[in-house]
C-alpha cells in the first residue's frame, strides 16, 4: 500500500467519524426535543386535570349551598345554612384559582366570566329564596318558584361547566394526538439511526483494523529496511547524511560517527562538527563542495582525508543528490564512504603499474640490444666466415675445415635464434591494430613464404575457404607460416607432407570449453598433417618458449615458433590446442573470435 | 675516363664494415670511387666542402656517434644542392620504425647489412646499377627495402 492510499484512507476515516458525530448529535437533539414535548404535555394534562377538579369543586360548593339552604328551609335548623354562608368565600377561592389556571386561554376566560355571572345569579336567587322564606308572610309558591328558577340557573351552570371541561378535554386530546403522531416515528427513527451508526462503527472498525494491519506491516518493513540500512552501512563502511538546505539542519546516521571513530550521535550533526575530523589540508574540499552545491547546483563527488578520533588517517569519498520533498523543501542527501582500503590498493596498483612500465621499458631496450648490438658482431662473424669460405678455404687443413664448418653452423644457429627472439618480442609488444582481413589472402602469403620448402618436399596443402576477420594481419600470417612450417619440418621421411586446413564456426558445446566469454562466437581452424606427430603428454609443453621435442642436429629449431603461435592467438583473444599421435600426425586447432 | 666513375660515399663508424664495404666494391667489376667518413658531423663537413665532387650515391649508417644517420638525412634533404643525391640507408637493424622513418624523411633505398660477403657484393652491385631517375620517380614503400 502506498502513501497516497493511506492518506486517502485516513481522510475517509476522518469523514466517517465526522458523520457519526453529526448523527449522534442529531439523535441527541431529537431525543431532547421529545423529552421536552413529553414534559410539556404532562404539564398540560395536569393543568387540564386541575381545571377539571376546580370546576367540579365549584359545582360541589354551589350544590352544597343549595342543598344546605333546602335543608334549612325544611328543618329551620340554621346549621344547614353553613355551606351557604361559607359558599361565596369558597367560590371566590375557586374562581381565583381557575383564573390563574386559564390565564393563557382566552376562550376559557370568556366561559369563566359567564360562569361567574351565572354563579352570582344563582346566589342572588338563593338569597332571594331565603329572604322570602324568612318573611312572615311565607308564600309557599313564591319559595317553590324561586327554587325552580334556581334549579334552571343551576342547570345552566352545569352546562357551562361541562362546556369548559369539554374544552379542556378537547385540548388534551388534541395534544395527545399530536404527541402520538410525533412519538410514533421516534422509535423507528431512532432505531434506523442506531442501525446506521452501528454499521458505520462496524465499518470503521474493520477499516481501522485493516489499516492498522497494513500500517503495522509497513512499519515492520520499514524497521527491517532501516535495520538493514544500518547494517549495510556498517558492512559497507559507509554512512548517510541529510542536509535540509533551508533550515540548515543536518541528520547523520550512526555510522557517520563510527566512521569518524566517535560514539553515535556524540556531537551535533553539522558541517562544523564534521570539519573537526577532516584533514586540515582537505577542509577546503568540504567548504568548496558546499559552495558549489548552494551556488551552482552541482553535486560533484568529493575525495578527502579524515583524521579519526584515535588519530588514524582514512580516505573518504562523498556523493550527494538533491531531493525535493512533498512540501517543496530542498534536502541534500549523501553518502560518505571510507575508501581507504580501495585507495591504498589503488596506490599500490599505480606503483605496480609504474614498475611494469619500467620493466617494459627495460624489455624494449633489451629488444634494441638484441636487435642491434647482438646482431652486429654476429653479422661480422658471418661475413668474415663467408670471406674465408670464399677465398681461404683451400689453405685450411682438413681438421681446420671441420671446425670451420661447425663454427659456420653455430653462427647460423645463433642468427636464427636472435631472429626468432626478435619476432617473439615483436609479437609481444607491437601495436595491436585489428583490421578486417581476408584470411585466405594471409594463407596464400604464408604459402608463398614457404614456397621453396613446399616444392622441395612436394607437399600438398588442401584448405577450406577461410572467413574474413578483424585481425592483426601480419601476426595471423606469421601464425600460418609457423603452423604450416612446423608440419613441413616434422614430416615422415619419404612421405610427401599432406596438410589439411579446415574451418568452421563452433557450436555451443565446444564453446563451453572456454570459460572466459560464453556469448562469444568462434571460428575453429584446424591444421591436420600426416607427419611424425608427438606424444599427447607434450601437447601443453610444446607451446612453452624454448621447449623442444627433438635434438637440434636432427630437426634444427629454436623452440620459439609455437610459443609465437600461442602468443599471437592470445593477442586475438583466441585459443590454440595441439593433438599428437606418434607416427600418424598432429592436429593444431586455432579458435579465433568471430 | 674519370667521368665514367661512380662516386660513392660511405658514412659508417665501424672500421670492419668500412673495410668490407671497400673490399666488396673492389671485387665488383664496376668503376667506382669510394670515399669514407666515420660519423655524421664529418659527413656534413665533407658535403659542405667546395673542392669535392658530390657523390652519386651516399650509403648512410644510422647508428653513428656525434650525429646519427637520421639527423644527417634530415639535413641533406633540407638542402637544395644535396636533396637530389641518392641516399641509401645502410644499417644493421631493419626495424619497422627505422624503415618507416627513413622512408618518410626521403631516403631512396634501405639495405640491411648482409651477413654474407657474397650477398653484400650482390646487393651493392644492384644498388649502384639502379637507374636512379626511374627508381626515384617510382619510389614507394614496397620496393624501399631492398632484400637479398
Amino acid at each position: 500500500m502506498n502513501i497516497k492510499t493511506i492518506f486517502t484512507s485516513s481522510f475517509f476515516l476522518r469523514s466517517i467519524f465526522a458523520t457519526s458525530l453529526f448523527i449522534l448529535l442529531f439523535i441527541t437533539g431529537i431525543t431532547f426535543k421529545h423529552m421536552i414535548a413529553l414534559a410539556d404535555s404532562a404539564e398540560l394534562l395536569v393543568h387540564s386535570y386541575k381545571v377539571h377538579i376546580e370546576l367540579d369543586q365549584l359545582n360541589a360548593v354551589i350544590r352544597d349551598a343549595e342543598s344546605g339552604q333546602r335543608g334549612y328551609i325544611i328543618t329551620k335548623d340554621s346549621s344547614f345554612l353553613l355551606p351557604y354562608t361559607n359558599g361565596p368565600d369558597k367560590i371566590n377561592e375557586s374562581f381565583s384559582k381557575l383564573t390563574s389556571l386559564i390565564v393563557a386561554n382566552t376562550q376559557q376566560q370568556l366561559h369563566l366570566d359567564s360562569l361567574r355571572n351565572l354563579v352570582v345569579m344563582r346566589f342572588q336567587y338563593l338569597a332571594k329564596t331565603l329572604e322570602k322564606d324568612a318573611s312572615k308572610e311565607s308564600d309557599k309558591y313564591a319559595v317553590l318558584n324561586g327554587m325552580r328558577e334556581g334549579r334552571d340557573i343551576m342547570n345552566l351552570i352545569r352546562i357551562q361547566i361541562n362546556k369548559m371541561v369539554k374544552i379542556e378535554i378537547t385540548s388534551v386530546n388534541a395534544l395527545n394526538k399530536k404527541y402520538k403522531n410525533e412519538i410514533s416515528f421516534t422509535p423507528l427513527f431512532t432505531l434506523l439511526i442506531l442501525l446506521f451508526s452501528l454499521l458505520v462503527f462496524i465499518f470503521s472498525y474493520i477499516k481501522i483494523s485493516k489499516d492498522y494491519e497494513i500500517l503495522k506491516r509497513s512499519n515492520d518493513k520499514l524497521l527491517i529496511s532501516t535495520e538493514s540500512i544500518t547494517h549495510a552501512e556498517e558492512i559497507g563502511n559507509f554512512s548517510s547524511w541529510q542536509w535540509d538546505m533551508e533550515s540548515n539542519k543536518f541528520i547523520y546516521s550512526d555510522n557517520q560517527y563510527r566512521l569518524l571513530g566517535c560514539e553515535p550521535q556524540s556531537f551535533e550533526a553539522g558541517i562544523e562538527g564534521f570539519l573537526e575530523y577532516v584533514h586540515p589540508m582537505d577542509k577546503h574540499i568540504i567548504t568548496e563542495g558546499r559552495e558549489q552545491v548552494m551556488n551552482e547546483n552541482k553535486y560533484p563527488a568529493a575525495f578527502f582525508r579524515i583524521i579519526r578520533k584515535d588519530g588514524e588517517l582514512r580516505y573518504f569519498k562523498s556523493l550527494s543528490k538533491l531531493l525535493t520533498d512533498a512540501q517543496g523543501k530542498k534536502i541534500l542527501i549523501g553518502i560518505n564512504s571510507d575508501v581507504t582500503e580501495e585507495h591504498l590498493i589503488n596506490i599500490s596498483l599505480e606503483e605496480r603499474n609504474r614498475e611494469l612500465e619500467q620493466s617494459n621499458k627495460e624489455l624494449a631496450s633489451f629488444n634494441h640490444v638484441a636487435s642491434h648490438d647482438l646482431q652486429e658482431p654476429l653479422r661480422k662473424i658471418q661475413t668474415f666466415i663467408s670471406r674465408i669460405s670464399e677465398n681461404e678455404i683451400s689453405t685450411i687443413s682438413k681438421k681446420g675445415m671441420e671446425y670451420f664448418i661447425r663454427i659456420q653452423s653455430a653462427a647460423e644457429r645463433m642468427r636464427i635464434l636472435i631472429d626468432d627472439l626478435l619476432l617473439f618480442s615483436r609479437t609481444n609488444k607491437a601495436e595491436k591494430i585489428f583490421e578486417k582481413t581476408d584470411l585466405n589472402n594471409l594463407l596464400e602469403n604464408a604459402k608463398q613464404e614457404l614456397v621453396q620448402v613446399i616444392e622441395d618436399k612436394k607437399a600438398i596443402i588442401q584448405s577450406d575457404v577461410l572467413p574474413i576477420l578483424a585481425v592483426i594481419s601480419f601476426q595471423i600470417q606469421q601464425l600460418f607460416i609457423n603452423l604450416i612450417g612446423n608440419s613441413l619440418k616434422y614430416n615422415k621421411p619419404g612421405i610427401a607432407p599432406f596438410i589439411k586446413i579446415e574451418c568452421e564456426r563452433i557450436n555451443d558445446k565446444e564453446r563451453s570449453m572456454f570459460k572466459t566469454d560464453m556469448n562469444r562466437q568462434y571460428y575453429k581452424i584446424t591444421f591436420t598433417d600426416n607427419g611424425l606427430g608427438f606424444e599427447q603428454g607434450y601437447a601443453e609443453s610444446i607451446f612453452i618458449l624454448f621447449n623442444r621435442l627433438h635434438q637440434t642436429n636432427v630437426y634444427p629449431g629454436t623452440g620459439i615458433g609455437l610459443a609465437i603461435c600461442k602468443k599471437i592467438v592470445e593477442n586475438h583473444a583466441g585459443h590454440i590446442r595441439a593433438e599428437g599421435n606418434p607416427g600418424v600426425g598432429a592436429v593444431f586447432t586455432v579458435f579465433l573470435p568471430a | 675516363m674519370q667521368n665514367d666513375q661512380i662516386h660513392i660515399l660511405l658514412a659508417d663508424d665501424d672500421d670492419d664494415d668500412c673495410s668490407l664495404f671497400k673490399d666488396a666494391f673492389e671485387e665488383i667489376k664496376i668503376k667506382t670511387m669510394v670515399e669514407v667518413v666515420n660519423d655524421g658531423v664529418e659527413l656534413m663537413d665533407y658535403l659542405d666542402r667546395k673542392d669535392i665532387i658530390l657523390p652519386h650515391v651516399l650509403f648512410l649508417d644510422l647508428n653513428m656517434p656525434r650525429k646519427n644517420g637520421l639527423d644527417c638525412l634530415k639535413e641533406i634533404k633540407g638542402m637544395d644542392h644535396l636533396k637530389n643525391m641518392a641516399v641509401v640507408i645502410y644499417s644493421t637493424s631493419a626495424s619497422e620504425e627505422d624503415i618507416e622513418e627513413t622512408f618518410v624523411k626521403g631516403a631512396n633505398v634501405y639495405i640491411k647489412k648482409p651477413s654474407d660477403f657474397g650477398a653484400l657484393k650482390k646487393i651493392l652491385k644492384e644498388v649502384i646499377t639502379i637507374n636512379w631517375q626511374y627508381h626515384t620517380s617510382g619510389l614507394n614503400r614496397d620496393n624501399f627495402l631492398l632484400s637479398f
